[in-house]
């Protein structure tokens, strides 16, 4: 219940914000952070639900909740959440409420249009955590999609419509490849089975041959790498990311990214563990050629938005490494890089959005020398990028290092070459700082209009210190997230249980008391 | 002819009788309001024949009134389905000539309209009925014939501008001579269908195919023959070069009613003769659609990417759609093909008529909002079928431009609505009959349909800063307008978030 009432609490507030903000403007916002805090306590309730049950009744699920849809199709309303989604869940309201408190007074407007937006985009992603029916998948899937196209293409800056098309044909094009593999898969279960259902856990079930599952399973990966996304089907998110204001960018880069990997994790590999073993090699050098790849497009770059997104195209990459190397560790690792990467882009996106709205370009070649001005987002911004480049201490760190570790072992070149990534992440971060923060001032503003450039406000540098902070708690303490991704990384690993086993051991004893329901066993997955 | 036999064709009778009546009402009395408000009680009328019939059929579920119509659940289902559209129309059609009536003049004959709009969906309806070659002939003639004057409608029967009448004119005349090609096809078809089975009724056609097999060559060239026209009616590439002409220079009410109540009409004949004929089992019929269907489906969406006008764009995508559609039927004679094929004609009605009804609404305020009522739009930028007059709509009536974006979405298939609903079937036909090629060519149609639909919908939500001026101009259209979009827009809400109501319904036929 109280997955189904935090979806219609966003969506109800989304009505409500564009409701409101045109009987009373300025409204809106504050419906939504109503809203938005509410999920959150909707949320906080659900954890809550976890500790307690997790003595007695032992689930898989924490909650669940299953109402018929399409009964033609065997097409149910089911949502549930479990350790993955919720960690996921997590990320979505903090950094949606951090994208609405840090961009708050910066939609001029239309406002009550675009908390509407902002709100729907964000229900939809919730939809898509917690759905475990693949039609109502695919529909959030979807869902998601429109507000956050009319995000790009009415708030958007110059080149917004382009991108808004762009960002939308890859991702709908590729999603109906989805479609077609959900379709198919549905199918061979029907044939198998007679029995026609789109619920995940049925699903699970199917017995597919060598080439049907391969097919399926492209089908699958497509859609999530495009979303992901990986490399020859990247070229959607610099546009995008660029031309998207900035609490767009920032719901952008945090969470609908997170939903291509997510999508990876929960269909892709417990679904087809045959295929997925068998594409893995594929799939880890599409991971290390997006780090490498990405990186160095990020530091070719002179727009700075831009380049934090091809940082993204790069870190994305070791999601993509680590999920493909099929073990506890490097999947470990590619969850803790989902939380830790949604958290610090979303903060350079921030910085970034406040420095457009002092200095009106996201030119670097036209900062320079900002620190002595503003010391205070130099400072932040600082410590945000040498996050995303990877310092231990930092959420980021651990991420990236588990993955390699994880990898390591499964294929050492490819991990090599994805190593080579960290150098390169160190040279766009540092080059960045560098060229926007430090030495002379290259702004061409004649003297008279020369007016200071206002610092962070207390609003925005509390919404970034709460990021900095949760950042270095993730690479002080890691080990509490890991714990509660610890049953759902095993469910996504049916074939290669036996191998993780030994490696699990380093799970807290968690992993061990959460019994799986009986159907989520595979063969393979005998003790 | 039995009492049984006249029950059944109830609702064509009632639509016959209403065609005499309103001729006999507009001899006595001329009057517009008068004319309309015949021409929907006919409808409904008709409407309430259709439902008494279905609840008295026979336990098979089918009364066969002589051997030229059959009728039966899913006949009756389509009877419905088409007569709602003419009553979309009737309204459209009302405020249209409502729009370009002077009042000065007593030479507009606006009451014409309604008479062969009824003629129309006689022939639509038995169409839809038909189990020979001779009914089925006759209704697509009288849908045909009555077509042609509703085309060039602006000429004569209404005082639209002078640009009106010139491309209504064009696209009468256009229909006029490609449509007689495709019937002299679709006559020698059934002349050759004839003469291999020596009979014009569907069950001895079927019994033909029967015995001789699909490898009678005199059979299957008139198979081929009749399946031009048809595909000529439902303008798959490469039949398909009279539609956007047509489309786009028709009285927009009657652009809608050629989208979907003659293409509807034509869908359940084809789906109803390869039902009862079991034509599928003729691999070169089936090659032939999918060809067809593939190029539809590319030819269509690709052209569609260059139109600037709405109503050409939209021709363009019809023809993708009945491409889609297409996918659907070919899985073969399967309880599923058919009621996928039931499900997108839905969606296509329900969307196609409410994407019409807002163009033809929105430029009739248009037109009488200009100084002078009447006179010519000669300045393009005026042109309320231009993509460029929606810029802004979304801020300027912000109810009618989310009803319009919905029915974009739904042709663009985006979930929530009923075209998702449609595509899903595709998809799900697509799947269960292996046709790989043409799910993939769906695939790509769709990314290419985005393209047009999402940059038509972004056009209207996005609005240059210096043109505040224009957030003045809110589109007022009239009271039934308004409710008969938002009845659309409901009908593709409801059946694109609760499917399983029209599901039922459909899986009853």
């Amino acid at each position: 219940m109280t997955i189904a009432a935090m979806i219609a609490v966003l969506f109800l507030g989304g009505l409500a914000a564009w409701a409101l903000d045109k009987m009373r403007p300025g409204a809106g916002r504050w419906v939504s952070l109503a809203s938005l805090l509410f999920a959150g306590a909707l949320l906080a309730h659900l954890w809550g639900l976890s500790r307690d049950g997790s003595a007695n009744t032992a689930q898989a699920w924490w909650q669940s909740i299953e109402l018929s849809w399409i009964p033609r199709f065997g097409i149910s309303f089911f949502l549930a959440v479990d350790g993955l989604g919720f960690l996921m869940l997590a990320l979505t309201l903090l950094t949606g409420l951090f994208g609405l408190v840090v961009t708050w007074r910066e939609i001029s407007f239309r406002q009550g249009f675009f908390y509407f937006n902002y709100l729907w985009t964000l229900a939809g992603v919730v939809g898509v955590f917690t759905a475990l029916d693949l039609f109502l998948f695919f529909f959030f899937w979807e869902v998601m999609l429109i507000p956050m196209l009319l995000l790009i293409a009415v708030w958007g800056y110059e080149a917004r419509t382009f991108a808004a098309i762009k960002f939308f044909i890859f991702t709908q094009a590729s999603s109906l490849l989805m479609l077609i593999a959900v379709v198919g898969l549905v199918y061979t279960h029907y044939s198998n089975s007679g029995q026609v259902t789109f619920n995940y856990l049925d699903l699970l079930q199917v017995q597919l041959s060598p080439t049907t599952g391969w097919w399926l399973m492209l089908g699958f990966f497509i859609a999530f790498a495009v979303k992901l996304p990986a490399v020859p089907l990247h070229t959607w998110l610099p546009d995008a990311h660029t031309q998207a204001p900035t609490a767009g960018s920032v719901l952008l880069a945090a969470i609908l990214l997170k939903t291509g990997a997510y999508g990876l994790l929960r269909f892709t590999l417990p679904l087809f563990p045959e295929a997925s073993a068998q594409f893995a090699p594929v799939a880890m050098a599409i991971g290390a050629l997006s780090v490498v790849y990405g990186a160095v497009l990020a530091f070719a770059q002179r727009d700075m938005k831009r380049l934090v997104a091809y940082s993204s195209v790069s870190h994305m990459g070791f999601v993509l490494l680590g999920i493909y190397a099929l073990n506890t560790i490097a999947i470990q690792g590619a969850v803790m890089q989902m939380v830790a990467h949604g958290l610090s882009t979303a903060a350079l996106f921030a910085i970034v959005g406040c420095l457009q709205q002092r200095l009106h370009t996201r030119d670097m070649e036209q900062m320079g020398g900002l620190w002595t001005e503003v010391p205070r987002l130099s400072a932040i911004a600082l410590f945000f990028a040498v996050a995303s480049l990877g310092l231990p201490g930092l959420g980021n760190f651990v991420a990236e290092f588990m993955v390699l570790v994880g990898s390591f072992g499964v294929d050492h070149w490819t991990t090599a070459v994805a190593a080579l990534g960290l150098v390169g992440a160190a040279l766009y971060a540092l080059v960045m700082m560098q060229r926007a923060f430090f030495g002379e001032s290259r702004r061409s503003v004649s003297a008279d209009e020369q007016e200071r450039v206002i610092d962070l406000h207390v609003r925005e540098t509390l919404a970034l210190l709460v990021l900095a902070v949760s950042l270095v708690f993730l690479g002080l303490r890691p080990q509490p997230l890991f714990d509660i991704a610890a049953p759902s990384v095993q469910r996504s690993l049916p074939l290669n249980n036996a191998a993780a086993r030994a490696p699990a051991a380093m799970e807290s004893g968690r992993a061990a008391t959460v019994a799986r329901r009986p159907e989520t066993i595979r063969k393979g997955d005998t003790p | 002819m039995t009492r049984e036999e006249l029950f059944a064709i109830l609702p064509l009778l009632v639509l016959t009788g209403g065609i005499v009546l309103l001729m006999l009402q507009v001899s006595l009395r001329r009057g517009h309001r008068p004319a309309l408000a015949t021409t929907l009680a006919v409808l409904l009328v008709a409407l309430w024949a259709c439902f008494t019939v279905a609840a008295d059929l026979p336990a098979d579920g089918a009364i066969s009134a002589t051997m030229l119509f059959r009728i039966d659940h899913t006949a009756l289902f389509f009877c419905v389905l088409l007569l709602l559209a003419a009553l979309a129309t009737a309204v459209l059609g009302f405020h249209h000539l409502l729009s370009r009536a002077s009042n000065q003049d007593g030479d507009a004959y606006p009451e014409e309209f309604y008479i062969l709009l009824l003629l129309v969906m006689l022939g639509a309806c038995s169409l839809v009925c038909a189990s020979h070659f001779a009914s089925l002939f006759l209704g697509l003639e009288l849908m045909g014939l009555s077509l042609y004057p509703l085309l060039g409608f602006s000429v004569i029967g209404s005082h639209s501008p002078q640009r009106e009448q010139l491309l209504s004119l064009e696209s009468g005349m256009k229909y006029l001579l490609l449509s007689a090609l495709a019937t002299a096809l679709t006559l020698f078809g059934i002349a050759l269908v004839f003469a291999a089975s020596g009979a014009l009724d569907f069950t001895a056609a079927a019994a033909t195919l029967r015995e001789s097999g699909p490898g009678n060559s005199v059979f299957s060239a008139g198979l081929t023959l009749l399946l031009v026209g048809m595909a000529f009616k439902l303008s798959l590439v490469p039949f398909h070069i009279w539609t956007p002409d047509v489309y786009q220079g028709a009285p927009t009410p009657v652009t809608a009613l050629i989208a979907t109540v003659s293409k509807g009409a034509v869908v359940a004949l084809v789906l109803r003769l390869f039902g009862q004929v079991d034509l599928f089992s003729v691999p070169v019929l089936s090659t032939m659609l999918a060809v067809m269907a593939i190029a539809s489906m590319l030819v269509g969406n690709l052209l569609a990417l260059l139109q600037s006008n709405v109503k050409r764009l939209l021709a363009y995508s019809s023809i993708a759609h009945i491409g889609y559609l297409m996918v659907a039927f070919l899985i073969g004679a399967s309880a599923f093909g058919q009621e996928a094929v039931t499900y997108y004609l839905v969606a296509y009605v329900v969307t196609t008529m409410g994407a019409f009804a807002v163009i033809s609404l929105v430029a009739d305020t248009a037109l009488s909002s200009l100084p002078g009522g009447t006179g010519p739009i000669s300045d393009p930028s005026n042109d309320p079928y231009q993509i460029e007059f929606y810029r802004g709509m979304f801020w300027r009536s912000p109810a009618l431009a989310c009803c319009f974006g919905l029915m974009l979405l739904s042709l663009a298939g985006i979930p929530l609505t009923i075209g998702f609903i449609g595509k899903f079937y595709v998809f799900a036909a697509g799947v269960q009959g292996n046709l790989w090629y043409l799910l993939a060519a769906v695939v790509i149609g769709s990314a290419l349909g985005l393209y047009y639909y999402l940059r038509l919908l972004l056009v209207m939500v996005q609005c240059e800063s210096g043109s505040e001026a224009l957030a003045a101009g809110e589109v007022n259209i009239a009271a039934s307008g308004k409710l008969l979009v938002i009845g659309l827009t409901g009908a593709l809400l409801l059946f694109g978030i609760f499917p399983q109501l029209l599901i039922n319904w459909v899986n009853a036929l």
